[in-house]
């Protein structure tokens, strides 16, 4: 007897129309989809009767939209689970780091308790592939990572993850290089690092260290990347080089890239050109403190370039916020930039979904197709530009055929 | 009138202090005794016969939000899905929208606006101002709708209504409107940037305040203007006031210019508000400056929050839930430390907090006004960082809200 199940009444974005006024709507219709393991293997119109001889579950006419993933996240740092604590002031990045060290060896002990809190939390929101870095340093060694990969094993089969070692006190110190191998050598899929000018000073030697360790495990690269400026664009500039000489296109991205919103336009125009032909792409989590200038990302996107956003590591001695819903940054990126109309919305799901959407740029159903994975998130809402603008809280998230 | 007893609930009762620094908020638990919407008792273990009786099972007590900025007249609020028309033309593209797009929504107009003031309830406002337009093809229907919609909400909230002429009160030449609309009980003049809609600052200026004080009433104007224009109208708006003899009834939304000027031009201006008594709301934008919402409390100017908009044909976005809106501003304005996150609530309460400046408990007390919420969650900064769920909303001393199923531990 086979598995197979119908999830009938499912609306799916079909196609647009323009509006003599000049605006556009979304077109969506109802359809039955059958699900076998954890694939879609027939899509029909609902105007059919569902076929008889299987399980099937009424989705009650709720939109299907890709599930979420979540690009930047630190799971070993969060104080989900703990009781409540506000983020102690301090006057700079070395005191910040300092303050971390200090914590990090109270907070080890219970890393696989407070990332599976964060994780429940990602998930029920939708998020089904975590990327998350975490920390590899001389206080703590391997002890997040144990703790991390635990937490992950346990979501088997509903969330896939990146676990990138990431030398959060510096790459270039002590142990640290030797940990970081080790890390690799533990579980952890690919090689972070941070700030080669403001953290590891030494910007060339930071960054082919990090592609050393990469190279030598096979594994792709996530570099934060916060240092403003202009010397954050050389450090850009040169980690593309990087990736040139060693045949890297498509397997690294820098992470914040503050600096791309610092240079001139004519320079963003050049880089994100270079960025694009190496395929290095950019994860961004959408800041709003004041001040806080974020790279060019409709730019980017002009040319080509990967984005992909993130929650960032959240409730934890850096930041106090945060829900964990990756869906609310891309509304704060539209509300940011002013897009405020359907097609513009509805293109902007795909900053967290790893570019799936239902309706390419000119309105053409792409998604889904039989064949492709039965993972969704539903909502209660006419179109994903929808989705995107209103981010309702009632959602239904779907893995493989099974609501998790 | 009915009394009720709130039983034990947390209440802030002081700053826990480490190196001179507060590191976490006291609280304590007490019952709380209301009659005839003002608090008559603050106190442990109070008797609750005769009373009824809000079981606040160890939920934090707080005060209730003013929702200062929204127009409940004019919205797609429980309609069905609308995104925005792109802009071609300014702000005249969204009034040549309005001209077609608000008498065709004028037949449940009254009912969105009806379901926009229960959300708000939800979210713990007991006070609402919105604006109201007023202009050539609705005339002053909208101030009708408005307030047939409040009526439905008696003893649940109270409000202000702002006679707003959109379309600009010289430009569309609705001064007769607008003195109808204040005969009707419109109990705000409003306003919309004098130079760029009205094109005549001072008439325009001039004309609004003549209005506010046939009618005896305040001004709610928005001014978008930016930088040195705007500072120039709200320097004109400062004089008016003072020589009109308006101060405490006059409010600038929005204000953009406040979040572009910066050194003495800024210090300035912002002595000359806070002599005129001249207070702010802002939505805290993050498409732009937001305003330097702790500079202008420091200096003397008041500071509220509002939503503008839960989805119209201005914006697609908005919620409403301003515990959200607070930690917004927190995020915006890098509050992440337990003291900086306590201080958020006041611009969304009236400026009401639990506890003052230094830490003192002065809410609430005997003769306070019953406004308040509950929320799952052990202090305001927690509230505030971690957006906790409000579970009852008490107004006027009885409860108009109670969430069913609260979300346990979500965001914790």
């Amino acid at each position: 007897m086979s598995k197979a199940k119908w999830l009938s009444n499912v609306k799916l974005e079909t196609g647009e129309r323009w509006l003599d006024n000049g605006t556009v709507e979304t077109e969506t219709s109802l359809f039955h989809l059958k699900i076998d393991n954890g694939k879609i293997v027939e899509i029909i119109e609902a105007s059919n009767g569902i076929p008889a001889g299987h399980e099937s579950i009424d989705m009650q006419q709720k939109l299907a939209v890709p599930t979420f993933k979540e690009m930047h996240n630190h799971l070993d740092k969060t104080y989900m689970s703990l009781d409540w604590k506000a983020c102690t002031p301090v006057s700079s990045l070395k005191e910040r780091l300092s303050f971390e060290a200090a914590e990090l060896s109270v907070l080890s002990d219970t890393a696989q308790q407070r990332a599976t809190t964060m994780i429940e939390t990602l998930l029920r929101q939708g998020s089904t592939h975590i990327r998350t870095h975490v920390n590899i340093d001389p206080y703590i060694g391997l002890k997040n990572l144990e703790g991390v990969i635990a937490a992950l094993d346990t979501f088997k089969g509903k969330v896939t993850a990146d676990i990138i070692a990431f030398p959060q006190h510096g790459l270039l110190r002590e142990s640290v290089p030797s940990l970081m191998r080790e890390a690799m050598r533990s579980g952890a899929t690919m090689v972070g690092g941070l700030d080669p000018a403001g953290i590891d000073n030494a910007i060339e030697k930071s960054l082919h260290e990090v592609m050393d360790i990469a190279t030598e495990f096979d594994a792709d690269v996530d570099i934060h990347l916060h240092d403003g400026g202009f010397v954050g664009y050389y450090t850009t500039d040169k980690w593309i080089d990087i990736v040139q000489q060693a045949n890297y296109q498509g397997r690294t991205a820098l992470s914040h890239s503050f600096c791309l919103g610092d240079i001139p336009v004519s320079q963003q125009e050049l880089v994100a050109a270079r960025l694009a032909e190496e395929n290095v792409a950019i994860m961004s989590t959408i800041p709003i403190n004041l001040g806080r200038v974020i790279p060019p990302i409709d730019l980017l996107d002009d040319h080509g370039v990967n984005v992909h956003f993130g929650c960032d590591g959240f409730y934890d001695s850096w930041s106090p916020y945060g829900t964990g819903d990756v869906l609310e940054k891309a509304t704060r990126f539209c509300e940011l930039t002013r897009k405020i109309d359907e097609k513009s919305l509805r293109n902007s799901l795909k900053w967290v979904t790893g570019g799936l959407v239902a309706l390419n740029e000119d309105g053409q159903k792409v998604w889904p197709n039989v064949q492709d994975e039965a993972s969704f998130v539903f909502f209660d809402a006419a179109s994903s530009a929808e989705v995107v603008a209103r981010k309702p809280d009632n959602r239904l998230v779907m893995v493989k055929g099974v609501l998790v | 009138m009915q009394s009720m007893l709130i039983k034990n609930a947390r209440l802030e009762t002081g700053f826990v202090y480490e190196n001179g620094r507060v590191v976490q908020t006291e609280t304590d638990i007490f019952d709380v005794l209301i009659q005839d919407g003002i608090i008559l008792e603050v106190g442990k273990n109070l008797s609750d016969s005769g009373h009824s009786v809000l079981q606040a099972d160890e939920k934090l007590l707080m005060p209730s939000f003013r929702e200062m900025h929204i127009h409940v007249d004019k919205t797609y609020f429980s309609g069905p899905w609308k995104a925005c028309k792109p802009i071609t033309n300014g702000i005249i593209t969204r009034i040549e929208e309005e001209q077609v797009l608000l008498p065709a929504q004028l037949p449940f107009a009254q009912n969105r606006a009806e379901n926009m003031i229960q959300w708000l309830i939800s979210q713990g406002h007991t006070h609402i101002r919105s604006h109201c337009n007023v202009d050539p093809q609705i005339g002053t229907k909208h101030i009708e709708i408005t307030k047939e919609a409040f009526k439905k909400f008696e003893n649940q909230v109270t409000y202000d209504i702002v006679a707003f002429p959109q379309h600009g009160l010289l430009r569309s030449n609705v001064e007769p409107l607008i003195r109808e609309a204040m005969r009707m009980g419109a109990t705000l003049v409003g306003g919309v940037d004098p130079s760029i809609i009205d094109r005549d600052i001072d008439r325009s200026l001039n004309l609004t305040m003549d209005i506010a004080v046939e009618s005896g009433t305040g001004i709610d104007i928005h001014i978008h203007d930016p930088n040195s224009l705007g500072a120039f109208e709200f320097y004109k708006l400062a004089a008016l006031t003072k020589q009109a003899k308006k101060e405490g009834t006059v409010t600038i939304s929005h204000a953009i210019a406040l979040g572009d000027l910066q050194g003495t031009d800024l210090d300035e201006l912002t002595a000359a508000l806070a002599e005129a008594k001249i207070d702010v709301t802002t939505t805290v934008p993050i498409n732009r400056p937001t305003i330097p919402i702790p500079y202008l409390h420091k200096n003397g100017v008041q500071v509220s929050v509002g939503h503008d908009s839960l989805t119209d044909h201005w914006s697609p976005f908005g919620t409403g839930n301003t515990v959200e809106k607070l930690s917004i501003l927190a995020e915006r304005f890098k509050f992440i430390d337990e003291y900086s996150l306590n201080r958020c609530w006041r611009y969304a309460s009236g400026d009401i907090t639990p506890l003052n400046d230094e830490g003192k408990q002065v809410w609430p007390q005997k003769g306070d006004a019953a406004n308040m919420v509950l929320l799952d969650a052990v202090c305001s900064a927690q509230a505030v960082a971690r957006r906790r769920p409000i579970t009852h909303v008490v107004s006027n001393g009885a409860v108009v809200f109670e969430k069913e199923d609260v979300f346990e531990g979500v965001l914790k």
